[in-house]
């Protein structure tokens, strides 16, 4: 093999000095206009725009009715939806692609996600497609979006450039059976952490039942951290040592220490099958989720209700923004413009009206208030409207690539806490010590 | 009474065992209320027949199943086929670098899919395969696994077999077509088991090296009903006794050679 490599990688390397005989870059002839611009990547498909998501059943059905009717529309190129699994499978076949130089026009993406794309170059950065007078957004347009959704989408690393866009929104909320909460003779779901604790007690006493499922996951994590008036970074600094994150892991330290709350197993959704059958009063999970939880409750609306989670001082509230949004790549003018034009399609007024009222996802431009259809459905079951108004104080989480790591990390430090390896103080000052180098790694300008 | 206590014991294990798959059958024809609640009755207090067309209408499971028995079978013949021949060669044919060679391809068992993954896709879509048969099948088509469990079957043939063949003027090839084949038959119908269910059973690969719907195989639709925020547990259910139906037939007609190769496993030629 080696003999045979010696040759040819010296072909290649004449072969390129003559390709730039004047010692020129590539770069430098392309902005001499002496060599056409070709895209970094090849579409998948050269005939149609590719866009791998992750939606199934009854959503997927309606991507699709949503997508045949942007393609009546007569397109730069149609759309075509290919379901690629989760989000992690997403995020290993685009690796993949990236690494085999071929890639789809568009995929969902969390943020980290995206900031780890775009240091290939493979991400297509949207501010022009948005600002241009033939194909962007109208004038003002940015304003009728909740500031939060945009905002995770301009990455400090990047010059604060837009390289993602919102696409199927939710946030963190509290689920609470109201079955269970009035054998434990309470009225209504808690406002602040302390209330939350108390509850907790009341129902263990009164019902021997545990009150809450906890599933291990940074974003109930931060979102906890939020409520509490904290943040997760502060001038380059992560803040797991200060005493919003500490008080966080101590209620969940409390929880599992009085036999309040139990973990379920990891990537299971068992906190649901949990509260459905009256097992557990409270579980904290994405809105996103009303509507599979409105049918494991068998549709009787009186029985659960969802809530803005438990806060420290609720007229200052937080929670946290969760859901994908959408990246494009760089694969050639035409694939770029067709996903583009998905993109301001999708997230247009109508669109998302009709989106979201099917799937449970939140409209994330202020507009949609006005909406007839949708004053309707918030006025049918007054849950319904808690998503969209925490929308006004949903924060995000950080979106540098190592933030993944970071992730782990409280995960990790998360499960140590309820696992009672360590005490919370522990755990977070550990935390901190182990998660603040991520940060070194990834060019971070919060 | 001995024996009454043993069939009481076995009895009760066969029941243990059983639970679970006839819990997934009946939970395919429950609500989702009743699929979620913690009790554990077997029977629905309604049999949800709709289900089934739920399940059929939230994936195309006819297509699916197509391509997931196709690649399973072609992948599972060529496993046994190129075992066969390597397994074959590394125990009877003495060549420079033998074990060396041998040794390199157990190695390959100790590389986790994980590492192999990505530059496994690259080859794949660099050779154009990305959303055909042939990314689906080809990888798939040998492993040391079976290479390894062939070899160790002819190590255990008697060496006084190939001897009285060779001296009936048999080479290679034809003591392995008439003699050596229905020698280690056990080994290769335990191999084309393992290979099928393991094809049958993937869901990474075939996700990531696929985009059409034409092309997917049955896991994918498994995976359908588990959402980002919850699991539709009884059409997940549903699919599930539709999708091992085929493994199960597979391993009744199969058995009777899967149990003798591994009774004989322990066993010296």
């Amino acid at each position: 093999v080696m003999k045979n490599s010696i040759p040819i990688a010296l072909l290649c390397t004449l072969m390129g000095l003559a390709g730039c005989d004047d010692g020129s870059t590539t770069q430098e002839l392309i902005a001499q206009g002496r060599v056409a611009p070709k895209p970094a990547f090849r579409p998948i498909d050269s005939e149609r725009a590719v866009f791998w998501d992750r939606q199934t059943t009854e959503t997927a059905a309606l991507l699709s009715e949503i997508t045949r009717e942007f393609n009546a529309s007569a397109p730069p190129l149609p759309i075509k939806i290919e379901t690629t699994g989760n989000y992690g499978e997403i995020y290993q076949k685009t690796m993949g692609s990236i690494q085999a130089g071929q890639l789809p026009a568009m995929a969902v993406s969390y943020e980290s996600m995206t900031a780890q794309y775009a240091e290939s170059g493979a991400v297509l950065p949207l501010d022009e497609h948005i600002n241009n007078p033939a194909g962007g957004l109208p004038e003002g347009d940015l304003d009728d979006f909740y500031p939060a959704v945009l905002e995770s989408n301009r990455y400090a690393a990047f010059d604060g450039s837009m390289l993602s866009f919102p696409f199927a929104k939710s946030v963190l909320v509290l689920y609470a059976n109201h079955r269970v909460l009035r054998e434990a003779g309470i009225d209504a779901a808690p406002k602040t952490w302390d209330e939350f604790v108390t509850q907790c007690r009341t129902i263990k006493a009164r019902t021997g039942k545990h009150a809450y499922a906890i599933s291990v996951d940074c974003s109930t994590i931060s979102a906890m951290i939020f409520s509490m008036g904290g943040e997760i970074l502060k001038d380059g600094v992560l803040q797991y040592d200060q005493p919003a994150a500490v008080k966080a892991f101590q209620i969940l330290e409390t929880l599992v220490t009085e036999d309040l709350a139990y973990q379920i197993p990891a990537r299971t959704f068992d906190d649901e099958t949990a509260f459905a059958s009256d097992r557990i009063a409270f579980t904290l999970r994405t809105s996103a989720g009303s509507a599979n939880m409105a049918a494991a409750m068998g549709g009787k609306n009186g029985d659960w209700s969802i809530n803005p989670i438990p806060q420290v001082d609720p007229a200052q509230p937080a929670t946290i923004l969760f859901g994908p949004n959408v990246t494009l790549f760089r694969v050639g003018p035409e694939q770029e413009a067709a996903a583009w034009a998905f993109t301001k399609y999708f997230t247009s007024r109508d669109v998302m009206i009709k989106w979201c009222l099917a799937t449970g996802y939140v409209p994330y431009r202020k507009s949609v208030a006005q909406d007839k259809d949708m004053q309707a459905y918030w006025k049918a079951w007054p849950s319904n409207r808690v998503p969209y108004d925490a929308l006004a104080y949903a924060r995000t989480e950080p979106n540098f690539s190592g933030w993944q790591r970071v992730r782990k990390s409280v995960e990790l430090a998360e499960t140590a806490v309820l696992t009672r390896l360590k005490d919370a103080r522990t755990a977070a000052q550990e935390l901190q010590q182990e998660a603040q180098p991520f940060l070194a790694t990834s060019a971070v300008a919060q | 009474v001995k024996r009454a206590v043993a069939y009481l014991v076995l009895g009760a294990g066969a029941a243990v065992m059983a639970y679970p798959f006839i819990w997934m059958a009946t939970t395919a024809f429950k609500t989702l209320p009743e699929a979620m609640a913690p009790s554990l009755a077997l029977l629905p207090a309604r049999w949800q027949w709709g289900n089934i067309a739920l399940t059929f209408q939230a994936a195309p499971f006819g297509r699916y199943f197509f391509n997931s028995l196709l690649i399973s079978s072609v992948s599972g013949l060529a496993v046994v086929v190129t075992s066969l021949l390597a397994g074959y060669a590394f125990a009877r044919i003495r060549f420079g670098g033998r074990q060396i060679i041998f040794g390199l391809l157990l190695a390959t068992m100790m590389v986790p899919f994980e590492v192999t993954f990505i530059p496994n896709f690259v080859t794949i879509t660099r050779l154009g395969w990305y959303n055909t048969y042939a990314a689906l099948i080809i990888p798939w088509c040998a492993n040391a696994f079976g290479i390894f469990l062939v070899r160790q079957a002819f190590l255990s043939v008697p060496e006084d077999l190939y001897e009285a063949a060779a001296m009936d003027g048999c080479g290679h090839f034809r003591f392995l077509r008439h003699i050596g084949v229905g020698l280690v038959k056990p080994t290769l119908a335990t191999l084309f088991l393992f290979a099928f269910l393991g094809s049958y059973n993937a869901l990474l690969w075939p996700l990531v090296v696929t985009g059409d719907t034409s092309m997917r195989v049955v896991q994918v639709g498994l995976a359908a009903f588990v959402l980002d925020s919850g699991v539709r547990l009884n059409l997940l259910m549903c699919a599930s006794t539709i999708v091992i139906m085929p493994s199960i037939v597979l391993y009744l007609f199969t058995q009777r050679y899967f149990q003798e190769s591994a009774l004989s496993a322990g066993l010296k030629g």
